[in-house]
């Protein structure tokens, strides 16, 4: 008979769901990487510098949410880089000014900034309501898709830039949400947005029925529907949201910036993607939690701070990612492995 | 004794004549596109320059330099095709060819010849090919992820190898980059073509006869179809598909030798963007994403598309509209690849 280790009897008593085992190992992981960090890199340790890492990849665990229920469905979205750059591509044209400058890219609709940022999110909803009819009605590859998407939406916010930026004859107000802070505290209402929604996300995953389909339609998609479940309509909502949290994101990010970018957010949805993998996510089927992103966000952050600190190029950034994205998904399987021959 | 009969569905005159115009459309739409797309571009500027003037789409001079560009693109998509029709994927291979132009204009810089440098590039599309598929078939990781994961990977190493500072592998201060470079992709051979363009022809028929006449390319289809059904008949699957990622990997580095000869210098991020050309290609030409169905020539027809909408966007509308047009053609390409592949599955 198969000896088994001690930690693993204990457990067998009050089991501990799959999900929290995977989120305990990663952040058993984490602790071991900041406390590695902390050897090689000066300073790492100092409170400033915690609180830089748990917070300066907030729009990253908002992309990671959306991603994150996808991935347990069993699809990605790929398009929300794109469109975060065409929401705020958008909340910066429809209020600029409309006869503000000679040069057409400092005019724009002059509307109200509560109407341009509603109508830059309806800008978001309809990308992602175009990955569902695609994704869940057509039944295409939602990888195919959704980097179709996404060049649609940065490509239309490059028209409206044409290739350059929006950032001339704002109104005053734009640049409020996204760097003003809670009065007394330096905690940024971006990062307040991002905790609110991650203990939001956490709630619907584990205790409502919205969340426990979602897990099913992961777990076998055929089994979901026939047990009544309606995936297509499952499937356009969770688009509609994911494509919502990344226009909520882009809009801040915009207001933090004061400009519209066509550019901004290049390689966010790979980044989102590789958080939710070094969570325990999986692709597989029906299994993962927004905790465990949140937790992978940590670790990436971790790392590339750690780098910045030890002066490493950013071009270091590409690999470091690919061999810890790697490394994480074979470890989590290893561990899972484990617990079922057990 | 009781016999069964299997319920037979009676079709009539309609349903056959339907079916067969059906398969009609499938057999020959794309050149069709292609058509449609060559005529429109021609006539844009007609009023202005005619039909093969100088500035014409037509024009010789135009011709010659989108063949000369669509080299890359006709070098690797028919191997890409190959894999996608045995239901696997690659998403690597943009930073695959980036890495090989890398490697090969390193090299040359350093004072390697043409062929042994092209000979050793090859040899890194092998172990590019190698790594893809171990991942996917023996570590069983899901294709996407897999390739996403060596999409970074090669990019990153890529970006390390060119020194701080510069930009790309090109000629300095103190060392410069031989001539011959551009021999391969810019020298005239015939017509105005340059030997990497022939290469890239000779590739596409090796490719074709592949596909339609060896075991390899029946097994790919097999495998696609359904994996199991190949694997129980004795098919081994891990040994085919891993064999197509090597020839990606291969088809990738010697794309990004061309393209390293055409620009006389390595880029780190020269071939980005090339995996969803590559399945736009795809997608035109038919291919079923799941694999199972599909064809290298209709692949290249694909492939020519994407560089006559490339080239031609470039000469009409300001640079700023391509990647919004390349978006709607791959949604496009999608739509129509489920109209007449998916057809009437529920």
């Amino acid at each position: 008979m198969e000896s088994t280790k001690p930690a693993q009897k204990a457990l067998k008593g009050g089991r501990m769901s799959n999900e929290t085992l995977i989120s305990l190992f990663m952040i058993g992981v984490l602790v071991v990487v900041f406390l590695i960090a902390c050897l090689f890199v000066p300073n790492f340790y100092k409170p400033q510098n915690i609180v830089n890492i748990l917070t300066n990849n907030w729009y990253i665990v908002i992309l990671g949410i959306g991603v994150s229920f996808l991935l347990v469905t069993g699809n990605f979205d790929m398009s929300v880089g794109g469109v975060i750059a065409l929401t705020g591509v958008l909340s910066v044209y429809f209020c600029q000014a409309t006869n503000a400058s000679r040069n057409v890219l400092g005019n724009g609709l002059g509307l109200p900034y509560g109407v341009a940022i509603a109508l830059a999110l309806l800008g978001a909803v309809t990308v992602g309501g175009l990955n569902a009819f695609f994704i869940a009605k057509l039944k295409v590859p939602s990888i195919i898709v959704t980097l179709g998407t996404m060049m649609l939406a940065r490509g239309v916010g490059q028209v409206i830039t044409q290739g350059a930026q929006r950032n001339t004859s704002l109104p005053k107000v734009f640049g409020i949400i996204g760097n003003a802070a809670i009065p007394g505290t330096s905690l940024k209402i971006s990062v307040l947005i991002m905790i609110v929604l991650l203990i939001f996300a956490f709630f619907i995953e584990r205790k409502t029925v919205f969340g426990r389909r979602t897990y099913q339609i992961g777990a076998n998609q055929e089994a979901a529907r026939l047990s009544g479940i309606k995936v297509a309509r499952h499937l356009t909502m969770l688009y509609i949201f994911s494509a919502l949290l990344a226009g909520i994101t882009g809009i801040l990010l915009a207001s933090e910036y004061k400009a519209g970018l066509s550019g901004r957010a290049m390689g966010y949805e790979f980044d989102a993607l590789v958080v939710a993998l070094l969570g325990g996510v999986s692709i597989a089927g029906g299994f993962g939690s927004v905790l465990g992103m949140f937790v992978g966000a940590i670790l990436l952050s971790v790392m590339t701070t750690a780098a910045t600190g030890l002066l490493l190029s950013p071009d270091w950034q590409f690999t470091l990612k690919a061999v810890v994205t790697f490394v994480a998904i074979l470890a989590q399987r290893w561990a899972l492995d484990r617990r079922s021959r057990g | 004794m009781t016999t069964m009969k299997a319920p037979v569905r009676e079709t009539s005159g309609a349903d056959e004549r339907s079916e067969a115009l059906r398969a009609t459309v499938k057999k020959y739409y794309i050149y069709v596109v292609l058509l449609v797309i060559v005529v429109t571009f021609s006539l844009i500027k007609v009023g202005e320059v005619g039909l093969f003037g100088r500035g014409a789409f037509l024009s010789p001079a135009s011709l010659i330099n989108m063949l000369r560009i669509s080299v890359p693109i006709l070098t690797l998509s028919g191997a890409f095709c190959l894999l996608m029709i045995s239901g696997y994927i690659d998403l690597s291979v943009g930073s695959a060819m980036s890495l090989s132009a890398v490697v090969f204009s390193l090299m040359i810089l350093n004072g390697f010849a043409f062929l042994p440098a092209l000979l050793l590039t090859l040899v890194v599309g092998v172990g590019m090919g190698l790594l893809n598929g171990f991942n996917v078939m023996k570590l069983r990781i899901t294709p996407v992820i897999a390739t996403l994961v060596t999409l970074n990977l090669f990019k990153g190493i890529a970006l390390l190898i060119v020194p701080d500072g510069t930009s790309a592998i090109k000629s300095t201060a103190t060392q410069k980059m031989p001539a011959f470079i551009n021999y391969y992709a810019r020298q005239d051979v015939v017509l105005g073509l340059p030997a990497s363009f022939f290469v890239a022809v000779a590739v596409i028929l090796v490719l074709v006869i592949v596909q339609r006449k060896t075991i390899l390319g029946k097994y790919a289809a097999a495998i696609g179809g359904n994996r199991t059904a190949a694997e129980l008949s004795g098919i081994n699957v891990v040994k085919y598909v891993w064999l197509l990622y090597v020839v990606v990997g291969v088809f990738a580095a010697l794309a990004g030798v061309a393209r390293a000869s055409y620009m006389s210098l390595g880029d780190p991020l020269s071939g980005d963007g090339m995996e969803l050309d590559c399945l736009i290609a795809v997608l035109l030409g038919g291919t079923s994403f799941a694999g199972g169905e599909g064809s290298v020539a209709k692949t290249i027809v694909g492939a020519l598309i994407i560089v006559c909408i490339t080239t031609g966007l470039m000469t009409v509308i300001p640079a700023y509209w391509q990647v919004v047009a390349k978006g709607s053609v791959l949604l496009l390409a999608v739509v129509l690849n489920h109209v007449l592949i998916r057809g009437r599955k529920a």
